[in-house]
């Protein structure tokens, strides 16, 4: 998934339907701003992709204990309703929401182990078949 | 047209978004075998200073100590190039921990020069200037983020050239330093807390495998990649089974020995 993001740039001038992907990541940083004067460090790298509604994603992340994490998700469909979960490698919940569902949404996680974890991205609802989205973390 | 008492219709809309939002709530525990494994499989390459500022938080490590005093030599090898500039830009980070302005500049400079070798020189050439100017004014968060960036900038160039195979080695050479860098201090303030920031099964994994499908015969029996498979093969069973798990100081010590050796053969004479 995150691959792609790389490999689509050369082909946007081609084919202006992957443009979706870039414009979702735009936003995944806007939901991530607020949380760089809280002492985040936004990463660069990024996840993205497409999703019909009601399809789910899961991407793993390593994440280690002793950090604390902002999950931000971002789409261009406004009026698109997506979601974001973290879940430890036994498919245990360890995420808090920090906003409603909605377009832009942002999600917390202080690890109790370092280790593998999946971020299960959702589509609820969309006007869209097909809803671009692009997924940022954040460390401190 | 007959209308409902509002209480009715509040009662109803009520429900109505309840019922929406008890569908947008997170389940508290799921099947991740239900998720097909194509689409879990990528793992974003954390780097180095996500566990060096864990490092912090235990400890006070000393972060100039740990900096190396030989950036590395190039070769005419794209592999080495590779390998090295991600040791380089993880040598960054820790500049960046050791708050050294000189260091910095001197390895934003290093990243060009080794980005000029494989042809990406454009794509960091203003990721290079920044790194320069922030580290003058010692905004180091934002040199973090330079860093980030200008990994980011250099494997996206390498894939925009048709060059995937050799992007993810930049990884592997940051991932390499930076491993080197973490068992040296957990090493010498030992705590199960700290080792435990080696248990990285996903990462070893999708390392593993990249190196493992390299559709580039040439580059798959280069040395350096033969060398970096093997050490993460030896380094697989020492870093706990399951999350949670203790790594021993004496696993910490050898996965130190495997990473130092890995850098010096990659920047040392020998490259």
């Amino acid at each position: 998934m995150r691959k792609s993001l790389f490999l689509f740039l050369p082909l946007l001038a081609l084919a202006p339907v992957f443009a979706y992907v870039d414009d979702a990541l735009s936003f995944a940083y806007e939901a991530a701003t607020p949380f760089v004067k809280q002492g985040f460090n936004v990463r660069e790298d990024a996840w993205g992709g497409d999703l019909g509604v009601k399809d789910k994603q899961a991407i793993q992340a390593q994440l280690f204990k002793g950090n604390n994490y902002m999950f931000c998700l971002g789409t261009d469909v406004k009026k698109a309703v997506l979601s974001i979960a973290i879940y430890d490698s036994d498919g245990q919940l360890v995420s808090e929401e920090t906003s409603r569902p909605g377009f832009l949404v942002t999600s917390k996680v202080a690890p109790k182990k370092t280790g593998t974890y999946y971020a299960i991205v959702t589509v609820h609802k969309s006007p869209v078949e097909r809803t671009g989205w692009a997924l940022v973390y954040a460390y401190k | 047209m007959p209308t409902l008492p509002k209480t009715v219709t509040a009662l109803f809309c009520a429900a109505a978004l309840t019922g929406v939002c008890v569908a947008q709530k997170p389940a508290d525990s799921i099947d991740l075998s239900e998720f097909p494994a194509q689409s879990i499989d990528d793992v974003v390459v954390p780097v180095p200073s996500e566990v060096f500022g864990v490092l912090d938080k235990l400890g006070n490590p000393n972060w100039r100590g740990e900096q190396r005093e030989n950036l590395g030599k190039q070769t005419g090898n794209r592999a080495q190039v590779a390998l090295l500039l991600g040791t380089v830009i993880a040598e960054g980070f820790v500049a960046v921990e050791a708050e050294d302005p000189e260091r910095v500049k001197e390895i934003g400079r290093r990243v060009l020069s080794l980005s000029k070798a494989i042809n990406v020189e454009k794509a960091v050439l203003e990721r290079a200037k920044s790194i320069t100017d922030k580290a003058e004014v010692k905004d180091w968060q934002a040199v973090r983020k330079e860093f980030d960036g200008a990994l980011q900038d250099v494997k996206g160039a390498m894939e925009e050239l048709g060059d995937n195979e050799l992007a993810q080695l930049v990884s592997m050479g940051g991932w390499i330093r930076g491993t080197e860098v973490l068992t040296s201090i957990v090493r010498k303030t030992y705590t199960p807390d700290s080792a435990e920031l080696l248990h990285q099964p996903a990462l070893l994994d999708y390392f593993s495998k990249q190196l493992g499908t390299l559709s580039s015969k040439r580059l798959s029996n280069d040395r350096f990649v033969v060398r970096v498979r093997k050490m993460l093969e030896e380094i697989r069973p020492l870093i706990g089974a399951k999350d949670g798990s203790t790594i021993s100081l004496d696993n910490v010590q050898k996965i130190n020995e495997m990473t130092r050796d890995t850098v010096v053969s990659i920047t040392g004479k020998g490259a």
